[in-house]
């Protein structure tokens, strides 16, 4: 059974706050529900950067997602 | 912010050419922060390395994309750079906008960032270079607000899409680039101003094979102009070139006198599949054997032009040397018809898209092209993918591999076999 939006959700914030490496790129969250389409899972996660739980770090180029206060941040060095 | 010394960035005043080390030493007296791209810049040319760090976390407001972030290196010694983000501004199609509109952008630019723009970038929009970030939400709300304007993509999204002139002011549009660019545009807000992807993905329009755009060598998916029946020949102008009496290339390169105009040596012996010939005054064409290269169009625009029956071409695939090499865009879908349906929307175009994007999304790697992922696999494999039966135009050489790899369906009685009754007949 493929996961619900919220329990897709709660499963990439997890992932998203455990994780070992703070930036993941959304292909590293397929693994949440093997059964949901890319794109499903793609706009579950930003969904969580819209409610400001997790934020976007982008080169220009490529973007990662991180939980809240994990990523990289130039700003608050 | 005081000048610094430039001694480097200063030699590229020198030639007659226009400099953009003028053009910041002109606008640092209004924004003294341009003093300090200068000083960094001349301090990479000394150090022989970049002194911008790539990157960050900023944005507006439910979009990531479309703001780059950008930061110095050296911040204690180049202040007014430390925070120095770029902006990418979704320009309008064909890059079609008046001088009012130029100058709303500049002036709204000077009062939030520091005034310096690239335009167009390579993706077409209207760049924007140098802010900081509490300056973000506020411009993107005059932006939005009162100029009518949006962000571009940037990052893993849907990158702004591009085209070219068209039917706007080219007799040459195959199909109304600026109609399809736009309405894609607005039919995949969510992918251009949200990432999506495993890596970026471009959409780029031309109306005909001169690829006026560079969709072809520049984008993930090139859709480009081309007819399916036959050049219309207005023999009548055929002879008016042969006799000279209309300037040949619609006069372009005319600097130079190339002698009389020869239609031998500048057409049918230019015709790369030498499918051209001359029957007395009569210009014939085998168009089976034409290849859509546009060259004799271009030279006798009043004697040649498209056929009647057009569409465009579907290339996948083209990326910078980033990883591998450069390449180009392959031919995919060989015709579609260019058509809106009742709903407004390019129906036949969007679905080719979305069977590219549901494959790539899911079995292209982080950080891989669509045109990468493609020559992993195969063009075959990616040929089944979008249900395309190949045709010769796929086949780029004659096969180096001796083996024929069957499907299962291809084979009687499929894969399956009584191995028990295979033992038995050969024991070990
Ligand atoms: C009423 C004034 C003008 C009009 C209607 C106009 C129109 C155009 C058009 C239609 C193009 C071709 C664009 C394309 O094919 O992509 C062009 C190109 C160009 N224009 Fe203008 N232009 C005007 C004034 C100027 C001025 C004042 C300058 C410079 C001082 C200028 C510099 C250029 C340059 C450098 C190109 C590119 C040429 C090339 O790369 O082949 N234009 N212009
Ligand atoms: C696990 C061990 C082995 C494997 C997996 C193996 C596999 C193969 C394969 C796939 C071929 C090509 C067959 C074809 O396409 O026609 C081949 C050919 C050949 N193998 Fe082996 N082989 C093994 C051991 C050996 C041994 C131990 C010998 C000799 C003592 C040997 C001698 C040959 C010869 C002479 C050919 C060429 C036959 C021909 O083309 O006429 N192989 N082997
Ligand atoms: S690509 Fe073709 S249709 Fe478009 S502007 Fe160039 S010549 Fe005209
Ligand atoms: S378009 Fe190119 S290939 Fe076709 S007839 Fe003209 S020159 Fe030959």
């Amino acid at each position: 059974m493929a996961l619900s939006r919220d329990e897709l959700k709660a499963a990439i914030l997890e992932k998203a706050t455990n994780a070992p490496k703070p930036q993941l790129y959304v292909k590293d969250f397929y693994a949440c529900d093997p059964e949901a389409k890319p794109r499903e899972v793609k706009n579950a996660a930003n969904d969580l950067v819209k409610e400001g739980k997790m934020t976007f770090w982008s080169s220009g180029s490529t973007t990662m997602y991180a939980a809240k206060g994990r990523a990289k941040d130039e700003e608050n060095r | 912010m005081p000048k610094h010394d430039t001694p480097l960035l200063d030699e590229l005043e020198k030639g007659p050419w226009p400099s953009f080390v003028t053009d910041l030493k002109r606008q640092a007296e209004k924004k003294p922060e341009c003093w300090d791209i200068l000083g960094q810049l001349e301090l990479s040319f000394k150090d022989k390395i970049t002194h911008w760090k790539h990157g960050g976390i900023v944005g507006v407001f439910g979009y990531g994309g479309g703001i780059v972030g950008r930061y110095s290196d050296v911040p204690e010694r180049f202040p007014g750079v430390a925070h120095f983000h770029t902006v990418r501004l979704n320009q309008p199609s064909s890059k079609f906008y008046s001088s009012a509109k130029l100058r709303d952008i500049c002036d709204l630019w000077e009062k939030y960032g520091s005034g310096m723009t690239n335009m167009h970038g390579s993706t077409g929009d209207l760049v924007l270079l140098g802010t900081t970030t509490p300056n973000l939400e506020p411009l993107f709300y005059d932006l939005t607000h009162n100029l009518n304007q949006d962000l571009g993509g940037s990052g893993s999204n849907l990158r702004t899409p591009e085209c070219c002139l068209g039917r706007a002011r080219c007799e040459w549009g195959c199909y109304d680039t600026q109609d399809l660019c736009h309405t894609l545009t607005m039919h995949y807000q969510d992918e251009i101003h949200r990432p999506a992807f495993p890596y970026k993905f471009k959409f780029k329009f031309s109306g005909c094979p001169n690829d006026c755009v560079a969709a072809i060598a520049r984008s993930d998916f090139a859709v480009i102009g081309t007819w399916r029946d036959d050049i219309r020949i207005d023999q009548a102008a055929v002879k008016g070139y042969v006799k000279g009496e209309f300037a040949p290339n619609g006069g372009a390169h005319s600097g130079k006198d190339w002698g009389k105009f020869d239609i031998k040596k500048e057409v049918l012996d230019l015709c790369p599949t030498e499918c051209m010939w001359m029957e007395g005054d009569t210009l014939k064409i085998d168009n089976s054997e034409c290849t859509r290269c546009m060259h004799c169009i271009n030279v006798m625009p009043r004697a040649l032009r498209p056929g009647v029956k057009q569409g465009a071409t579907i290339c996948v695939g083209a990326k910078a040397p980033i990883l591998d090499g450069a390449q180009f865009a392959t031919m995919t879908i060989p015709f579609v018809e260019v058509k809106k349906n009742e709903d407004g929307e390019f129906a036949e175009v969007v679905e080719v898209i979305e069977k590219i994007w549901d494959w790539w999304m899911e079995v292209g790697k982080n950080r891989e092209r669509v045109g990468e992922t493609i020559m992993r696999v195969g063009l075959p494999t990616f040929l089944k993918v979008m249900e395309v039966t190949p045709v010769p135009q796929h086949v780029k050489e004659p096969r180096s591999n001796p083996y024929v790899f069957w499907q299962e369906d291809e084979v009687e009685g499929g894969f399956e076999r009584d191995v028990k009754e295979f033992r038995k007949r050969n024991a070990q």
